[in-house]
């Protein structure tokens, strides 16, 4: 059944060859093309999301005012848009530092953590924000030079003052290109969609971070000490599942402010009950397995036995319901959206298509693409689940890992 | 001649690539004879057997030569699809050897031996079928055939389960009988019982048979002839008494020279001179129930008794075995030992001290002294872990080496004590076979540098030739460490070579215990008297004996 390996021959380069079962199922993942496709669409909005400020933006990347060279989108970025640019930075130099992964993953939280609180602490982007001063045409008659953003529109940056305050199809007039038309306020609809990724990517994961958390906890607990700590358990999950998301979501946006901070922890907090159940389910069955049983032997210490020598083995699942979890919080905030609760003024998918069925004509351009960009995320996370749930299957590869 | 197999060649692909699994055998099967194929796993014995039904999917299995002739006429191999139905079952007819996947469980067994009877002979009418059923179950030695007609296949223990197959067999008037491991999974003395059912069955009806096993112990009682198989080829084929005691082949000579009854086992301490060392654990009157529930609140309605009342000693480097069939309380007895259950009643002693009740905080510190090794190979490793991190972390635990490099320092001379090789530190479990595995296993528990290893059916699931090189490996270890061994077996070869007292466990409780010699030899209570009779074994001429 099992090939042993074969140890008389020279070993060094098998051993710098050696995967690890979690880069194994990895590259398992990755070889359908279907998971491909979906990972280079997340990738892209990644980078979307991240560099957003620099790719749409009203304000001139860099120019020079009577010899003054100056960057008025720089000053302009928030704690935020900071944060994601240092973090892209350091994720980069991470990825090429010969570090043990662990290590890297937490050194990744200690600058994530310093960085946002400074950001937060010194950068105080000016309150007021008049987009005219910087727009294009304006900019470039009265300064040296310009370096506009690859599209030169603010997300919020409603036109309304050119006279053509409404809706544009896509490249309406020659002297203002708008690759995607604009929505009936005017603003530029490409501009939007790209500043929208971040709420897209945010919540999904923030939300899903949540629910995983809370549903590993709860579940490996049950799980593990099985009994009445389980039936208790169980009813806490029954009665969580009971409770509508969305409705509980429209309450709260009612009684509070529209935050994108309360839908993330509202969408976590009702969404770990499916997770907690894969995790009880194989805490169940892990925790009478030999090597368990050999760790309590040993008399190894439970939060070891917790996460060291039980969680990893049951995360599998996990990883694959989180997949398609993240697709169902990024539907439910683009649903809140649409039934205008969602936030007020700040770009989302689901607004647009709101404001693509309100409108009286029908813009296919308002619909196609916040629309387009809610099937492909979904899609893609649905995708990368899927071939996921394959690379993890054991039959797929009996003859690897018997 | 029933069945001649030719130059059969089967190729496995799977993802990874092909396997040539066997590689071009020839036998041949008289009628009312019974032809042994035996081989460690992986030999390619069962592909065989499969390849014969023709029961391995076409996308993955593909025979590029050789012919399986069925009665000097119909070459199975080149068969159409659509005739196959009627050579499987009707004239072939084969059991399997997990008894208890291979019956339905939604179908009461008497529907399940008809509706096999009707596959084969449609013409034939409900109530033919139904007596022919019934006979057929009397034949195999049921119990009351008319009320198991109408059993669910869980009422029916493993050994009333294969006689159910057979039954089926025999209700079909199959003329060549295929069993791949039949008697593995039961107990000796179950196996006992369906090995002698095979064999008056087979002289009563003439039936060819193809058994396929592992153990030549089994062989020895059942065969006319022999074929041993290695490698997917067949080393040696001949009569069985020519096989068996006087092997031309050198395989055939290893694998019955690693027999456990055939190896020549070091006495270090005999009984006479051995001093009376002191007693390092003892049990009184030990008691582990298994509450069974029911009812709507899940109330406990009685208990199990797994261990009912068993009192025991062993004295320091002592190897103490542990007998006993499935169900007997052996292994639960074991892990109330290293308290991986909490014992109902009774003491368990250790160096002095009472540790049955003692609060799990302060049974850590004595975590050390007693370990345990466990049967499953493929389970007793974490397979996210490197054996590394699996030898290091209990020493890390415990305040053992001053540092990580000395931890791992210490891993390796571990490794080296169990004859792996230093490059295995970086490695994952699933990198290795099943006896490196079970040395990793008995490394882990050496790493904590215990005063006592509870071996539980450590052998039970490897080849006999890496059997004997992890007995000889525990009894040097032994020696080296000073160690004391609670080895827990339900194979009384295994107990002989290695223990120097024995304790025999029937239904929870022990029914003899003494020095292994006498046990073995001379027993007393009639339980071990009938698992000794059971056991299928046969011990090679001396000439044999000299030969490593």
């Amino acid at each position: 059944m099992n090939s042993a390996p074969d140890f008389s021959s020279d070993n060094s380069e098998v051993l710098l060859h050696r995967r690890s079962p979690g880069i194994r199922v990895l590259s398992d993942t990755f070889k359908s093309r279907g998971a491909m496709f979906g990972a280079g669409w997340l990738a892209l909005l990644a980078l979307a999301a991240v560099f957003a400020p620099l790719l749409a933006n009203s304000r001139p990347l860099l120019n020079s005012v009577n010899g003054m060279i100056s960057s008025p989108a720089f000053i302009y970025l928030t704690p935020l848009d900071f944060t994601l640019l240092v973090m892209f930075l350091a994720a980069v130099i991470l990825f090429f530092l010969p570090l043990s992964f662990r290590k890297k993953v937490l050194l990744f939280g200690v600058a994530f953590t310093a960085t946002w609180l400074l950001a937060v602490e010194f950068i105080n982007p000016p309150k007021l924000s008049v987009y005219e001063t910087h727009r294009e045409l304006k900019s470039e008659t009265s300064a040296d030079w310009v370096v506009h953003a690859p599209i030169p529109y603010s997300p919020k940056d409603y036109l309304r003052d050119y006279g053509d305050t409404g809706l544009q199809a896509p490249t309406y007039s020659a002297d203002r290109i708008h690759l995607m038309g604009t929505t009936e306020n005017g603003a530029d609809l490409f501009s939007r969609m790209i500043h929208a990724s971040r709420l897209a990517l945010g919540i999904g994961l923030v939300a899903t971070g949540i629910a995983i958390a809370i549903g590993v906890i709860v579940g490996g607990l049950m799980g593990y000490f099985a009994g009445i700590v389980d039936m208790l358990g169980m009813r806490l999950v029954e009665i969580f599942e009971a409770v509508p998301t969305l409705f509980l979501l429209l309450t709260f946006v009612a009684f509070f402010d529209r935050s994108i901070y309360i839908m993330m922890v509202i969408i976590g907090l009702t969404s770990w009950p499916g997770y907690a159940r894969y995790v009880r389910a194989e805490f169940l069955r892990l925790r009478q397995q030999d090597f368990v049983q050999a760790a309590v032997a040993s008399g190894i210490p439970l939060v070891s036995i917790f996460f060291r020598h039980i969680l990893p083995n049951a995360f599998a699942p996990v990883l694959v319901a989180a997949s398609f979890g993240v697709a169902s919080a990024i539907l439910a905030e683009a649903t809140l959206s649409f039934l205008g609760l969602g936030l007020v003024d700040d770009p989302s998918w689901g607004q647009m298509l709101n404001q693509a069925v309100r409108s009286s004509t029908f813009n296919w351009w308002m619909a196609l693409f916040p629309g387009g960009a809610i099937f492909l995320t979904v899609f893609s996370y649905n995708l990368i689940g899927e071939s996921l749930r394959d690379a993890l299957d054991p039959l797929t590869h009996h003859s690897e890992s018997r | 001649m029933l069945l001649q197999i030719e130059n059969l060649h089967t190729v496995l692909r799977s993802r990874q690539g092909s396997t040539h699994a066997v590689r071009g055998i020839d036998l041949h099967i008289e009628q009312g004879e019974t032809l042994c194929l035996v081989g460690e796993s992986g030999s390619g014995k069962s592909v065989t057997a499969l390849s014969v039904m023709r029961l391995l999917p076409e996308a993955v299995a593909s025979h590029p030569q050789g012919k399986v002739i069925y009665e000097n006429q119909t070459d199975l191999l080149k068969l159409d699809n659509d005739l196959l139905p009627r050579f499987r079952g009707r004239e072939i007819a084969m059991i399997f050897q997990e008894p208890m996947l291979s019956l339905n469980p939604v179908f009461t067994i008497g529907e399940q031996i008809v509706e096999a009877i009707q596959l084969t002979r449609q013409d034939m009418p409900y109530s033919k079928a139904r007596r022919t059923a019934l006979n057929a179950m009397a034949d195999v030695r049921l119990d009351n055939p008319e009320t198991r007609f109408n059993d669910y296949p869980h009422r029916l223990s493993g050994g009333q389960r294969q006689r159910v197959m057979i039954a089926m067999a025999l209700a079909c008037r199959s003329r060549l009988l295929i069993a791949d491991e039949p008697t593995t999974a039961l107990d000796v003395t179950v196996q006992a019982e369906i090995l002698a059912l095979i064999r008056d069955l087979q002289l009563s009806y003439g039936m060819g048979v193809l058994f396929i096993t592992h153990d030549l112990g089994v062989v020895a009682q059942i065969a006319d002839r022999v074929a041993v198989m290695k490698d997917g080829r067949i080393v040696e084929q001949g009569d069985r008494d020519d096989v068996l005691y006087s092997p031309q082949h050198e395989y055939t000579r290893r694998l019955i020279g690693a027999l456990p009854q055939n190896l020549h086992r070091p006495r270090v301490v005999s009984e006479a001179d051995a001093p009376a060392s002191e007693v390092l654990l003892e049990t009184r009157n030990l008691k582990v129930e298994f509450p069974l529930r029911g009812g709507l609140l899940r109330r406990v309605v009685s208990k199990v008794r797994a261990v009912d009342g068993v009192s025991l000693k062993i004295r320091r480097a002592e190897i103490l075995a542990l007998v006993g069939e499935s169900g007997s309380g052996k292994s639960t007895l074991g892990r109330a030992i290293v308290r991986l259950l909490k014992p109902d009643g009774g003491q368990i002693f250790f160096d002095g001290k009472d540790i049955a009740q003692m609060s799990s905080g302060a049974f850590r510190s004595l975590r050390t002294d007693i370990q345990i090794v466990f049967q499953d190979p493929s389970s007793s490793l974490n397979p996210r872990l490197d054996i590394a991190t699996i030898l290091t972390e209990p020493m890390a635990v415990h305040g053992i080496g001053r540092t990580d490099s000395h931890r791992e320092q210490l891993a390796r001379e571990l490794l080296a004590a169990v004859n792996l090789p230093e490059e295995s530190l970086w490695r994952y479990p699933h990198e290795f076979s099943g006896g490196q595995r079970q040395r990793i296993g008995i490394a882990r528990a050496l790493a904590v540098d215990p005063q006592i290893i509870v071996c539980d059916e450590i052998t039970s699931a490897l080849d006999v030739s890496i059997q004997s090189e992890i007995l000889e490996l525990l009894l040097d270890l032994r020696k080296r460490y000073q160690l004391t061994l609670l080895f827990i077996t339900h194979d009384i070869s295994v107990v002989e070579f290695i223990s120097d007292h024995t304790a025999v466990m029937y239904k929870g409780q022990l029914v003899e215990t003494g020095p292994t010699d006498l046990v073995c030899k001379q027993p007393q209570h009639e339980y071990t008297q009938a698992l000794l009779n059971a056991v299928p074994r046969f011990r090679s001429n001396s000439q044999l004996a000299g030969i490593e």
